[in-house]
């Protein structure tokens, strides 16, 4: 399914939090005229990014809104004028001779680039990290190992020379750093693309990665890379690593060589109920009722809707929400794995599945265990449970149908509170 | 275009494997050793197995519809656990057997503590051990045709030979499941499968052998071993017992730990117990330590181990090498196990069982003619009887050897002669008795008594022994009030005429073949 560009008719929505860290305040009023790649939320704070208007027209307000994660949340909302005009010229490159390392991170913080994997971590705030002569291997994430999507692995087989030229950018940060690109094997013209695009260039090779979910998560690269896992209290800077998605590197090209900032970005509409399967270049707050209907709508009501892949992504509850820069694939399911699993749960057998496909080595089975005892203790301290990253995998796995998963992600937000909690009640 | 959408938490899609269908899986490797079993002890078999896994289906349906619980029935692990029970059955149990058995199992031991997932104990493994307790003489007779005869780790027990290759192919008296090449494929396939944990049945293996090495008494003899590793259900219990999901430890280092407990404790059952149900006692006394190892033996996430510790310091890493495919191993263990069992090299481990037995026998003639410096065998006068029932009124007995003993002089102070009656009452009773040329008897001494505690080993303390010393009779009468009588242990009659049987034999034999030569 190749990659199509779609322009939007309808508004467009633009939270102001669609990434890790503070919200961006907004710059724009009501009935402001804006344009395509203007800035209308500025990053307030270190952790924070930019929010860029990806249509032409007027704000019509700036309120709360319900966004993808189900919350209202302050917003700017667009009236699309329908000639998306750009705020600039982003076909032309720049002249890049006497680019510095501080250009890099400054057209990365004034793109609004967020790691679009899904996390949103800002990406000026990941590319400088305490010691940047430390890192030994920037990762560019192409294992894309959610079923259902493929919009990476469309972007890789197009954009592959694009790709290598936002990887040859981040490498100029990291002097001591290797470039790898992993992707699974299952993608065998993207390895071959961006093989083709990686031939010839200094430190920096493709890995052909084993299929295996989670295979792109950030502990499992760089597992695979550098050779170990790593507790979660160490971020990938602490193992050497900085880890970028493909989609994200692309973005980094754009800003960097084009100044184009990131209001554009791939997405897979995907899943049974789905008419017509696309894989979609879309503009950021396009609602996503509108771009399901360009598929044709439903061929039969889903069950759900999810905001990304079947196995980590969120359910949606309304279609009246707007994509952000995270939302890497809509998946409409005929067949909702939670509620049949619901019906048919049994006692745990005590087979050990899980602990044989937990990446992290945890063992969920006796993790469960001690939660319905209340054990909190031994929970976190004998089990490690507050390691788990909640990928799903038991829970998929899992012969009884248990909610492994959705337990540990409550007893580890339960625990959290507790803790954060007890900090406040130490500093009184 | 406007769906009413479920709200829930990730992941959204579930795997294909089901509880039902890894029972199925398991079902569908038990039943080629079901299946020879069949072929080897008739159609009876057959009706067993039919019978244990209908009352255990039944059991837990019945259970299911009246506690109005969920219909667990219907995910086949009762069936898994009457067939499992069937297979560790004598072939001659009557019906009654498997249905009661089936019942406890499901009934008891499984619905009783909150049915799948809950028993505390494998319900197949209980089941049997209570249907030992209360049927102990059903279950504990071995029948082939119609005869009843020992099973090949009774022999065993007994320090006779066995043939390894009959007991491979499961061809020899035992229970239904007793063919070990069937139950070994079958473990195999469920281990590549990924359905069974190889930490607990190579460990189970590897503890039981290493045990047996060093404890059994005959080294690494690898016929021995052999021997005791097709025997006595230590296959069925390392593959589809000791690996019941239910009631083995979650973390692998705790299966590890659990499959070396069951391998140790069944072997020294084994060595020190009563042979032919070692192992089901050492899995169900490895199930209880479960809820204790999944307490304290815990696995460490990857992130923690050592190995990843050395690469978060920076330290530089060491690459493991490419594991081999699991179907490969378990073709090639299979194949290696086949060839040894089947090549004949290792099917009779009679040579280093004779090699004991002439140890032995030796320190019982020095025993029994404590002057002696020199011993001859007689073998010219014992070949005629050798292995034959001798004599007409000492029972079922045999006379193995006769030594004459001569002192350091070259005079001949006496004669040993070693006797076994097969009519002990858990086996056979071997000793040497002592006469002197004058045939007055020294003393006995026992080379073999594997005798109820308590009753028929008492015939091995000097109370009972020392009654034959320095008399000279024809023949000893049990319990009778002449100069001839022997007082008899009581409580184990039959051991006490086994023993005189011997004697007599011994005495009757000196009489009639050393002094008539």
């Amino acid at each position: 399914m190749p990659l199509r560009p779609f322009n939007p008719s309808g508004e467009l929505v633009f939270p102001l939090s669609q990434h890790i860290g503070k919200p961006a305040k907004a710059v724009v009023k009501k009935n402001d005229p804006v344009l395509a790649g203007q800035l209308i939320g500025e990053a307030d704070g270190f952790v924070s990014a930019n929010v860029i208007c990806s249509c032409s027209g007027k704000v019509t307000a700036v309120e709360k809104r319900r966004t993808i994660s189900g919350q209202l949340q302050e917003c700017v909302v667009v009236e699309n004028d329908g000639q998306f005009t750009p705020a600039a010229d982003y076909e032309t490159r720049r002249d890049l001779t006497n680019l510095t390392n501080r250009d890099i991170l400054d057209a990365v913080k004034a793109a609004g680039i967020v790691g679009l994997g899904g996390a949103g971590f800002p990406t000026h705030v990941k590319l400088a990290p305490k010691n940047p002569d430390s890192i030994r291997y920037v990762i560019a994430n192409g294992a894309e190992c959610e079923p259902y999507l493929t919009c990476n692995d469309q972007l890789m087989r197009t954009k592959a020379a694009e790709i290598v030229e936002g990887l040859e950018l981040i490498l100029r940060l990291f002097p001591n750093a290797e470039g790898v690109i992993g992707i699974e094997k299952n993608k065998p013209q993207a390895i071959a693309a961006m093989e083709q695009a990686v031939s010839g260039k200094e430190r920096m090779s493709v890995r052909a990665l084993e299929t295996k979910y989670p295979q792109g998560g950030e502990h499992n690269l760089i597992k695979v890379i550098v050779g170990a896992d790593y507790p979660v209290k160490m971020l990938p800077a602490d193992m050497g690593c900085i880890v970028d998605n493909v989609g994200t590197i692309y973005a980094i090209q754009r800003a960097v060589c084009y100044g184009e900032p990131l209001f554009t970005h791939v997405l897979t509409v995907t899943g049974e109920a789905i008419a017509k399967p696309q894989n979609f270049i879309v503009r950021d707050g396009t609602n996503v009722r509108e771009l399901l209907e360009e598929c044709g709508g439903f061929r039969e009501d889903p069950k759900k809707v999810l905001a990304g892949g079947p196995m980590m992504g969120f359910a949606l509850g309304s279609l009246e929400v707007p994509v952000v820069k995270t939302t890497n694939g809509l998946t409409c399911l005929v067949e909702d794995g939670v509620e049949l699993a619901q019906k048919r749960v049994t006692h745990c057998l005590g087979c050990g599945r899980c602990t044989t496909v937990c990446p992290t080595g945890l063992l969920p089975g006796l993790m469960a265990d001690a939660v319905r005892k209340g054990d909190y203790e031994r929970y976190e301290k004998k089990l490690y449970g507050l390691e788990c990253v909640a990928c799903g995998s038991c829970t998929y796995i899992c012969p009884a149908n248990r909610p492994l998963t959705e337990t540990f992600k409550r007893v580890k937000a339960e625990i959290m509170a507790q803790k954060r909690a007890a900090q406040a009640g130490g500093n009184k | 275009m406007n769906p009413t959408l479920n709200l829930s938490s990730g992941p959204h899609v579930r795997g294909k494997l089901t509880t039902a269908r890894i029972m199925f899986l398991v079902c569908l490797t038990l039943l080629p050793a079901a299946a020879v079993g069949v072929a080897v002890y008739g159609l009876h078999a057959l009706w067993i197995i039919v019978a244990s896994v209908a009352s255990a289906w039944a059991t837990e349906f019945i259970f299911d519809t009246l506690t109005n619980r969920p219909e667990t029935w219907k995910d086949g692990s009762a069936v898994v656990t009457g067939l499992m029970l069937a297979l560790t059955l004598s072939p001659s149990v009557p019906l009654y057997i498997p249905i009661i058995g089936g019942i406890f199992a499901i009934g008891v031991v499984k619905c009783c503590f909150g049915g799948l997932g809950k028993n505390f104990i494998n319900p197949a493994l209980a089941a049997r051990c209570f249907l030992l307790i209360s049927f102990p003489t059903a279950m504990t007779e071995f029948a082939v045709d119609g005869v009843a005869m020992a099973t090949p780790v009774a022999e065993l027990a007994a320090g006779k030979a066995v043939n390894i290759t009959q007991m491979f192919l499961g061809t020899t008296n035992g229970v239904i499941g007793s063919s070990v090449l069937c139950l070994l494929i079958g473990g195999m396939i469920l281990w590549s499968l990924d359905i069974i944990h190889g930490q607990i049945c190579f460990s189970v293996l590897g503890g039981f052998t290493l045990f047996m090495a060093i404890f059994g008494g005959q080294g690494f003899d690898p016929e021995f071993l052999l021997a005791h590793l097709c025997g006595g259900g230590v296959m069925i219990g390392a593959f589809f017992m000791a690996t019941d999901y239910v009631t083995s430890p979650v973390s692998r280092l705790g299966q590890t730990v659990y499959g070396v407990l069951i391998g140790v404790l069944g072997a020294l059952f084994r060595i020190c117990g009563h042979a032919a149900d070692s192992f089901s006692y050492s899995v169900i006394v490895g199930n209880l330590f479960v809820p204790l190892i999944d307490t304290y033996v815990v696995s460490k996430p990857y992130a923690f181990r050592k190995h990843a510790l050395r690469i978060q310091r920076g330290e530089p890493r060491k690459t493991l090498g490419k594991l081999i495919p699991k179907p490969v191993i378990a073709l090639t263990v299979i194949a290696l196990v086949s060839g040894l069992a089947l090549s004949g090299a290792f099917s009779v481990t009679k040579d280093t069982i004779e090699k004991q037995e002439r140890a032995k026998a030796a320190a019982a003639y020095q025993s029994v003619l404590p002057g002696a410096e020199d011993f001859t065998f007689l073998d010219h006068l014992t070949a005629d009887y050798a292995g034959k029932t001798y004599g007409t009124d000492f029972g079922n007995v045999t006379i193995n050897e006769a030594v004459e003993g001569k002192d350091a002089s070259g005079k001949t102070i006496g004669y040993g002669i070693n006797v076994t009656s097969n009519e002990g009452y858990e086996g056979n009773v071997s000793l040497t008795v002592g006469v002197t040329a004058e045939g007055v008897v020294t003393s006995i001494s026992y080379t073999n008594l594997k005798e109820t505690p308590g009753k028929g080993m008492l015939c091995g303390e000097p109370a009972f022994m020392d009654q034959f010393n320095n008399r000279r009779v024809t023949a000893f009468v049990l319990n009778a009030s002449g100069d001839n009588s022997i007082d008899g242990v009581t409580g184990a009659t039959i051991t006490s005429k086994a023993s005189v049987n011997a004697v007599n034999a011994a005495l009757d034999f000196f009489a009639n073949v050393i002094r008539g030569e």
